[in-house]
């Protein structure tokens, strides 16, 4: 079932864990501000029974977002054949990308504050096409950096025009 | 960007770079002020002529409207003066504006597709604008206005033999070459646009409005009319008047079409640039066996800033019986024939997903394109070539996975065709998966090696040596 998404003919590359940290930590910065903003504006006009209960169910969604950014980091990776680059992600809508080298137009990377703060960036691969969505977050730094300059000297040697 | 270097005999670039102001090149047609501005002329002169005010009190008025004339005139004057094209080796350059320079340069292999068109008024007086497509640029981008019609024609003609990468002197083949393919005749124009969905719908709206207006008093409702009348009108203008005349020919420089009753537009399609075909069959349209052929160029199709050209530039056929539309696609990939590519039907169980399309939904692939045919009441089918794709994309959701269904999406650049194999089985989506990146790495390697294809064992192109057949080598040109 799961070597459908992931075939073994390759080795696949997870990413770092701590890319489910910074997204917890911004799903927690987030339920916690609806949850506070909730509870005072419940609190005051309806009864601060009613708030309490919404910081309980912002807390609720919180311990779900929690599972399930454990589970979406952990299904995330990606692999590098001869000629593509594979990324695999999802676990309720699943997706597999293959993306030839040579019709790489650029590679981006990326790192927000947060992501700078935990020590990861996301790299991403552009072709001529937007559908295209090859982007691999939660990646080491230095990974990063691998990767763009693979994917950029790659890109050059196999490019491929339009 | 390096300073272009002086291209053909008679004109010279600015070497020195210090004076910016100076410029060489040839520059557009002394009327191209005239054609443009039309509007304001015809205006001034129409309220010389009706003005009560004007007629009364003639020195002031006739002072006024003789400077508004004049800066007029001398305005458009000094930005044609000041508007100069040339050709370098490698690129055209249009220098323009004299308050605020601007110097594009367009590289010859940047360019996707070149029309001619001549809007109304340029008509009138034998003109023509040339109209460059670029990828990733707008359509006015790439605009030149106005030539003499035979000027267009003719630097036409030079920019695509460089945009194709040879620098012979084929010029002399001028647009004598050109014998039409197919007219498409208007009356079927009509009837086809009357039939398409969107008119249907309108229309149908349209008399339940004025039933309901008539037999239940709600005139309220007649407010809604607009929109539909225009639902119904706008189509049928769009498609009789921009179609109009709708004629495929075939050059040394690729597939012509030329259309439009009052506002001509030309354009070609270079070789090796189509990235993938839709075919358009709306539901009445299947009973006749009528159908739309579109194409994906890049630099085209996707003009969304425009949104009035946004698919059109890229129509090869409106509407055309079985046989044209099998003609026109042997045409754009040599030795296709859509009929010899087997299908495989989606599972029954998609039937949970789509209760009615499932029955539609397929795919085939041989060893050029990927066909998917998807659609119920208007079906599509998308051809896309695998040493076009850009990527492949695997995709399955929560309810896909409990009917152990997936898509397969092969992607390739802007444009209306989108090839998607939907609710496979799927271990088949993941072998086609595979199967698709294979493909593409050896439809790249073949095509990279540009003698490779002619050995292929495929049944030669009906129309000998001449574009077509050189399509897929062509694309070495534009690394």
């Amino acid at each position: 079932m799961d070597d459908l998404f992931a075939p073994s003919d390759v080795s696949w590359t997870p990413v770092s864990p701590k890319l489910a940290a910074v997204r917890r930590l911004t799903a927690g910065i987030s339920a916690g501000l609806v949850g506070i903003v909730l509870l005072i504006v419940l609190g005051m006009t309806v009864g601060w029974l009613y708030g309490v209960l919404a910081l309980v169910v912002a807390a609720a969604g919180f311990v779900w977002a929690w599972v399930l950014i454990g589970r979406n980091q952990r299904s995330w990776k990606y692999a590098e054949r001869e000629d593509e680059l594979l990324v695999s992600h999802g676990i309720m809508f699943r997706e597999l990308v293959v993306v030839p080298y040579g019709r790489m137009q650029f590679v981006d990377v990326a790192a927000g504050p947060l992501e700078r703060a935990y020590g990861i960036a996301t790299v991403e691969l552009h072709t001529a096409t937007p559908a295209t969505d090859a982007k691999i977050p939660g990646l080491h730094p230095d990974e990063a950096g691998r990767l763009r300059d693979r994917l950029s000297a790659l890109g050059q040697a196999q490019a491929w025009g339009l | 960007m390096t300073e272009p270097t002086p291209g053909p005999p008679g004109q010279q670039t600015a070497a020195v770079r210090p004076p910016v102001t100076e410029q060489t090149g040839a520059r557009l047609h002394p009327l191209t002020p005239f054609v443009k501005g039309w509007g304001y002329f015809v205006v001034a002169a129409f309220a010389l002529v009706n003005n009560e005010g004007l007629r009364s009190n003639l020195t002031i008025a006739g002072i006024g409207l003789a400077a508004v004339l004049v800066g007029g005139i001398l305005l458009g004057a000094l930005s044609w003066w000041f508007t100069k094209w040339q050709l370098t080796d490698d690129a055209i350059r249009v220098d323009s504006g004299f308050l605020f320079r601007r110097t594009r340069i367009i590289r010859f292999d940047r360019i996707q597709a070149i029309d001619v068109a001549q809007p109304f008024v340029a008509r009138l007086f034998g003109m023509a604008e040339l109209r460059m497509d670029v990828a990733g640029g707008g359509k006015s981008d790439g605009k030149l206005s106005y030539f003499t019609y035979e000027e267009a024609g003719r630097l036409r003609t030079t920019l695509l033999v460089r945009a194709k990468g040879q620098q012979v002197v084929e010029q002399q083949t001028d647009q004598v070459e050109m014998k039409p393919l197919l007219v498409v005749p208007t009356g079927r124009l009509l009837g086809a646009t009357l039939l398409s969905s969107t008119v249907l719908a309108s229309a149908g709206g349209l008399v339940w409005l004025i039933a309901a207006a008539t037999v239940l008093n709600f005139h309220i409702g007649l407010f809604a009319g607009l929109p539909l009348l225009l639902g119904v009108v706008q189509p049928i203008w769009k498609q009789v008047v921009g179609n109009h005349g709708f004629t495929l020919s075939e050059s040394d420089h690729g597939l012509r079409t030329k259309r439009g009753l009052f506002d001509v537009q030309r354009q070609t399609v270079p070789p090796g640039r189509v990235q993938g075909l839709l075919i358009t069959e709306p539901l009445i349209w299947r009973l006749l066996g009528w159908s739309r052929v579109e194409l994906d160029i890049a630099g085209v199709a996707g003009n969304k800033d425009e949104g009035e050209n946004d698919h059109e530039g890229a129509q090869l056929l409106p509407v055309g019986e079985r046989v044209e539309v099998a003609g026109v696609l042997a045409r754009v990939l040599p030795g296709f024939d859509l009929s010899r590519i087997e299908m495989h039907r989606a599972p029954e169980r998609a039937k949970w997903l789509r209760p009615i399309g499932w029955r539609y939904l397929a795919y085939g692939a041989d060893d050029q394109v990927l066909v998917t045919v998807r659609g119920w009441v208007s079906r599509r089918t998308s051809i896309v070539l695998h040493h076009k794709t850009q990527s492949v994309r695997l995709q399955q959701g929560p309810l896909q996975r409990r009917l152990g269904l997936a898509n397969v999406h092969v992607d390739t650049p802007l444009g209306p065709t989108d090839a998607v194999a939907l609710h496979r089985n799927q271990s088949e989506a993941a072998a086609l998966l595979q199967d698709q990146a294979v493909r593409a790495r050896e439809a790249r390697r073949t095509v990279a090696s540009p003698f490779a294809v002619q050995t292929q064992p495929k049944p030669p192109s009906p129309d000998g040596s001449s574009s077509s057949a050189a399509s897929p080598a062509d694309d070495s040109s534009d690394r």
